[in-house]
C-alpha cells in the first residue's frame, strides 16, 4: 500500500528537514527531500579557516542523549563546562540563573513584587518580566536583554517568549553539583522536551554540527536532492494536492517544511489561510568573532551583556570546547541584535570589529593586543519575535499548525520558536507517527475508488 | 586496545518486540562501561504501549562479535577464577532449576536455550535424574566451544533452524538470554513450537519493575549492560510477551539477584573515574559486596520486587 502513494515532500536539507525524513523512514513512509541550495545542513553548517580555528553558525547544544538516538557513529567529545554568567559590573559576575538570588536587591524587589501583586494572566513581557523575577532584576538584566535580542520594547512583546524553565531550583543545584563531580558539562535546561539529568551532558562530533547532518543524511533511504528550490505548494483550498518544484509539478498530498514560516506563505496556491504568518519576525543577529591569543579571557563561557555594551552577549567557545581553537589561542563571539537594512547590519566588518574591540575593554583590557584577526557573519534568521501584535496567530500556529490538512512545519524557523536542535529533534518524534498515519489514510482514500479507508495500512 | 582490531560497532534502528511500534520514549543513555567494545552512547527507550524497554537504535547483527569481548561471564564464568561466588552460584541456581523441573518423567528432555558455557546444563547434569536428555543451543561459537568442552550436546544454530523434533521437550530454560536477543517473540514462539503440549518454560530475565532500575536507569542501571541486553521486561510487559508468544503464564515472580546492584554502582563508579581499588569492590568477583547486595534484594524479592524476573509460561494444551 506504501509503494502505491506519493512520497511525502520535505522542503529543506537542514538539520530539520534531514532529521524529518529521518523520522519518516523510521515509519516505512517514502520521502524525498529537496533543498534549494547547492549542499545539504544550511543553517547547521560549520566551517574552520587556515589558521585551525572553527565556526558552526550561531549557538548549536548538543546532548549525549540527542547523540544516541541518532545512533551518531562519529566520536564525540564531551565538553569539560559549560556555564554563563550576567555581568553586572567590571567585578560582578554572577551565575546564570542560580547565583542571581546572591544579589540582595533583586531578591528584595522579586519577594516585594509577589507580595504586592497575586498571580494573574500577564500577556505582555514586560509585565510578566517584572512580576516573575522582581522589577529590579527585570529592568536591570532581563528586559534589556529581552529587548536586544528582539529588536522591540518588551512592552509590545508577549509574556509567551519566557519559556518555562524546565529545571526547577533544587534539580539545577544537584545537576551543578554533578558537573563537579564528573567534570562534564551537564545540560541544564537547554532542552524542553525530555528532562535534564545528571547523566545527559554536553558534547561535540568531530567535524562539528556538519557532520551530524551527514551522518543523518548518510543513513536516509532516499538522497537528498539539492539545487532544486520549491516555488509553489498546491492546496485544493483544504489540502495539499502537490508542489511544483525546480519547474516540475509532483503529486502529493503531505508536505513538510522547515523554511521560515513568514515566507511559507508566498509558496501557497489556492488558500489564503497562510497569509497570518506574513507578519512574523525573525530577528538578525551580526556575529562578530575575534581570534585572540590567550585562554580564558572571560570569567564563564557566556557573558551576558545587559548594559553597556553594543551586543548583548560574549561567547568564549573554547572553554567549553578546548578544541576549536589552536592552544592559547582563544575566539571571542560578540553578538549583535540586527536587521537586514538597519545600521548596525549595515557596518562593514571593519566597523563591527572596532566596535567590539573599543568596547570589550571592562571585560578584556588588553583585548586590542591581543586581536589576530576576526571573522564577521550576518544571520537573518536569528530569533522569533514574539510580537504582541501576532501573538494570536503565532499561539495558533503553535497549538494547530499551519491550517492546511497535510501541511505541516516544522524546525526552529518553520515552527517559529526558541528550540534548539534537540527540542527539533524530540518534537518531531511525537509529531511524525500521526503525520505518517495520516498520510497513509490519504493514500488509501486516493488509491481506492470507494474511498474506504477504514483498514489502515499496516507499515 | 583488543577492539581496536575488530570490527567497528555499526547501529541500526529497533522496534518494540511487541507491538513493532517504533515511538518510545527515552529512558537512559549510557556507554559501554564493562567492556568498552565501542566508544558510542546508547540510547533505550519505553515503549508507550507495552512498557518494554528497548535499545533504540542498537547494534547489527555483524557487529555481535565486537559487542560480546572474549572474557563474557558466559562463555566464562570458571570456577577457579570465581571461587566462593562461583560455588554460593552453583548451589543456588541447581536448587532452583530443579524446582523447575519438579514432576517432569525419569527420561524428561530439557532444552537450555542461550546455554553460554553450559553452566545450567551441568548442574542438571550434576543434581538432576540421570536420566535426563540434556540439550543445548547457542548462536555464539565461543559459547558453543566451551560447552561442548564441558561434554554436553550444544547445536549453534538459531532455534528456529534447530534439528530438535517440534512438540518433543518437556522443560525448556531460557536464563537471562531473551534479553539479548532481536525477536523475543520469535523465540518464545519457537520454543513453544519444541515442547510438548503443556510442556514448561522455565525463563529469567532482569526486572524493570525493580528499585535499582528506578534509582539507575537514567545511565548506570546494571541490567542494561550497555549495547548487550535489547529488550527488558516487568512483570506487566512479561505477560504481554507471553500472550504475543501463544505461552501461558503459569507462575510471575521475582526472584534475588546482587548483580545489578553491583553493576549499578560500579558503572557509576567507573563513569565517574573513581579509583581502581574502589571499583574493584563492586565486581562479580566481590564475595562481600554480593553478600550485602543478595540479602538486600532478598528483602526486596519478598515483595515483590526482586532484581530478576521469574517466568514459568507453558505451551497450551
Amino acid at each position: 500500500m506504501t509503494a502505491a502513494s506519493p512520497p511525502v515532500v520535505v522542503l529543506g536539507g537542514g538539520i530539520a528537514g534531514l532529521l524529518t525524513a529521518h523520522e519518516l523512514d523510521r515509519h516505512g513512509v517514502a520521502v524525498e527531500v529537496y533543498e534549494a541550495g547547492p549542499r545539504i545542513a544550511g543553517m547547521a553548517a560549520s566551517h574552520t579557516d587556515a589558521d585551525g580555528f572553527s565556526y558552526d553558525v550561531g549557538a548549536h547544544f548538543v546532548t549525549n542523549r540527542f547523540m544516541a538516538a541518532l545512533g551518531m557513529q562519529v566520536p564525540c567529545r564531551t565538553l569539560p563546562r559549560y556555564g554563563e554568567v550576567v555581568h553586572l559590573s567590571p567585578k560582578k559576575h554572577p551565575v546564570y540563573p542560580i547565583g542571581l538570588l546572591g544579589v540582595p536587591r533583586f531578591v528584595r524587589s522579586a519577594v516585594w513584587e509577589k507580595v504586592r501583586r497575586p498571580q494573574r494572566d500577564l500577556l505582555v513581557a514586560s509585565d510578566r518580566f517584572r512580576h516573575d523575577y522582581g522589577r529590579k532584576l527585570a529592568d536591570e538584566v532581563a528586559l534589556p536583554l529581552l529587548e536586544a535580542w528582539s529588536g522591540l520594547p518588551a512592552d509590545k512583546l508577549s509574556a509567551s517568549v519566557i519559556d518555562k524553565i524546565p529545571t526547577g531550583l533544587a534539580q539545577t543545584i544537584w545537576l551543578r553539583i554533578a558537573q563537579r563531580i564528573t567534570k562534564r558539562a551537564v545540560m541544564i535546561g537547554y532542552c524542553k522536551e525530555e528532562p535534564s539529568a545528571t547523566g545527559v551532558f554536553h558534547v561535540y562530533p568531530e567535524g562539528g554540527v556538519a557532520a551530524i547532518c551527514q551522518h543523518v543524511a548518510d543513513g536516509l533511504a532516499q538522497p537528498v536532492h539539492v539545487g532544486q528550490a520549491a516555488e509553489k505548494i498546491y492546496t485544493d483550498g483544504e489540502r495539499v494536492v502537490g508542489v511544483r518544484i525546480a519547474g516540475r509539478d509532483i503529486e502529493t498530498h503531505t508536505v513538510i517544511s522547515t523554511m521560515p514560516i513568514n515566507r511559507l506563505p508566498q509558496l501557497i496556491e489556492g488558500s489564503d489561510r497562510l497569509d497570518r504568518f506574513r507578519r512574523f519576525q525573525f530577528r538578525g543577529l551580526v556575529l562578530v568573532n575575534l581570534k585572540l591569543t590567550g585562554r580564558a579571557l572571560l570569567p564563564d563561557v557566556i557573558v551576558w551583556t545587559p548594559h553597556g555594551f553594543p551586543y548583548f552577549r560574549v561567547t568564549e567557545a573554547p572553554l567549553a570546547m578546548p578544541w576549536i581553537a589552536p592552544d592559547d589561542k582563544t575566539m571571542i563571539l560578540c553578538e549583535f541584535g540586527a536587521q537586514p537594512g538597519d545600521d548596525v547590519w549595515a557596518m562593514t566588518d571593519e566597523e563591527a570589529v572596532e566596535r567590539c574591540v573599543s568596547t570589550l575593554d571592562p571585560l578584556i583590557p588588553d583585548v586590542r593586543s591581543r586581536l589576530l584577526g576576526a571573522r564577521v557573519l550576518r544571520q537573518p534568521l536569528g530569533y522569533p519575535v514574539f510580537a504582541l501584535d501576532y501573538e494570536p496567530d503565532r499561539a495558533a500556529l503553535a497549538a494547530e499548525g499551519t491550517g492546511i490538512a497535510g501541511l505541516h512545519s516544522v524546525g526552529r524557523n518553520g515552527e517559529f520558536d526558541h528550540i534548539l536542535m534537540e527540542d527539533t529533534f524530540w518534537r518531531l518524534r511525537r509529531r511524525i507517527p500521526a503525520i505518517a498515519r495520516d498520510h497513509q489514510c490519504c493514500s488509501v482514500v486516493a488509491t481506492s475508488n470507494q474511498g474506504v479507508s477504514d483498514e489502515h495500512s499496516p507499515i | 586496545m583488543a577492539q581496536d582490531e575488530r570490527e567497528p560497532v555499526t547501529l541500526e534502528p529497533a522496534a518494540c518486540c511487541i507491538c513493532g511500534g517504533v515511538d518510545g520514549t527515552p529512558v537512559g543513555v549510557g556507554e559501554d562501561f564493562e567492556h568498552r567494545t565501542s566508544a558510542h552512547s546508547f540510547l533505550t527507550v519505553r515503549c508507550p504501549t507495552c512498557d518494554v524497554i528497548y535499545l533504540d537504535p542498537r547494534p547489527t547483527m555483524a557487529s555481535l562479535g565486537t559487542i560480546y569481548p572474549d572474557d563474557y561471564p558466559s562463555f566464562a564464568f570458571d570456577e577457579a577464577e570465581f571461587g566462593i561466588v562461583h560455588k554460593v552460584r552453583s548451589r543456588l541456581e541447581a536448587r532452583r532449576i530443579m524446582r523447575a523441573g519438579k514432576g517432569l518423567p525419569a527420561n524428561a528432555h530439557v532444552l537450555d536455550v542461550g546455554c553460554g558455557d553450559g553452566f545450567h546444563l551441568d548442574l542438571l547434569r550434576k543434581y538432576g535424574p540421570t536420566g535426563w536428555q540434556l540439550h543445548g543451543i547457542d548462536t555464539d561459537p565461543r559459547a558453543v566451544a566451551a560447552a561442548r568442552r564441558r561434554g554436553l550436546i550444544v547445536d549453534g544454530r538459531p532455534i528456529e533452524q534447530s534439528e530438535i523434533e517440534p512438540g518433543s521437550i518437556d522443560l525448556a530454560l531460557c536464563i537471562q538470554t531473551i534479553e539479548h536477543v532481536a525477536d523475543p517473540v520469535a523465540i518464545l514462539r519457537a520454543i513453544g513450537n519444541l515442547l510438548k503440549p503443556g510442556g514448561r518454560l522455565y525463563l529469567i530475565t532482569d526486572n524493570t519493575g525493580s528499585p535499582d532500575f528506578k534509582i539507575t536507569k537514567g545511565r548506570h542501571w546494571g541490567g542494561y549492560h550497555f549495547p548487550k541486553h535489547w529488550y527488558l521486561f516487568n512483570k506487566q510487559s512479561m505477560r504481554k510477551l507471553s500472550a504475543a508468544s501463544n505461552m501461558d503464564v503459569a507462575k510471575l515472580s521475582t526472584m534475588t539477584s546482587p548483580v545489578n546492584w553491583t553493576y549499578s554502582i560500579r558503572n557509576a563508579l567507573v563513569d565517574w573515574n573513581a579509583p581502581s581499588w574502589m571499583i574493584k569492590q563492586f565486581s562479580l568477583k566481590a564475595a562481600p559486596t554480593l553478600a550485602v547486595f543478595t540479602s538486600l534484594d532478598a528483602a526486596l524479592s519478598v515483595v515483590g520486587r526482586g532484581a530478576l524476573l521469574r517466568v514459568l509460561l507453558r505451551r497450551p494444551q
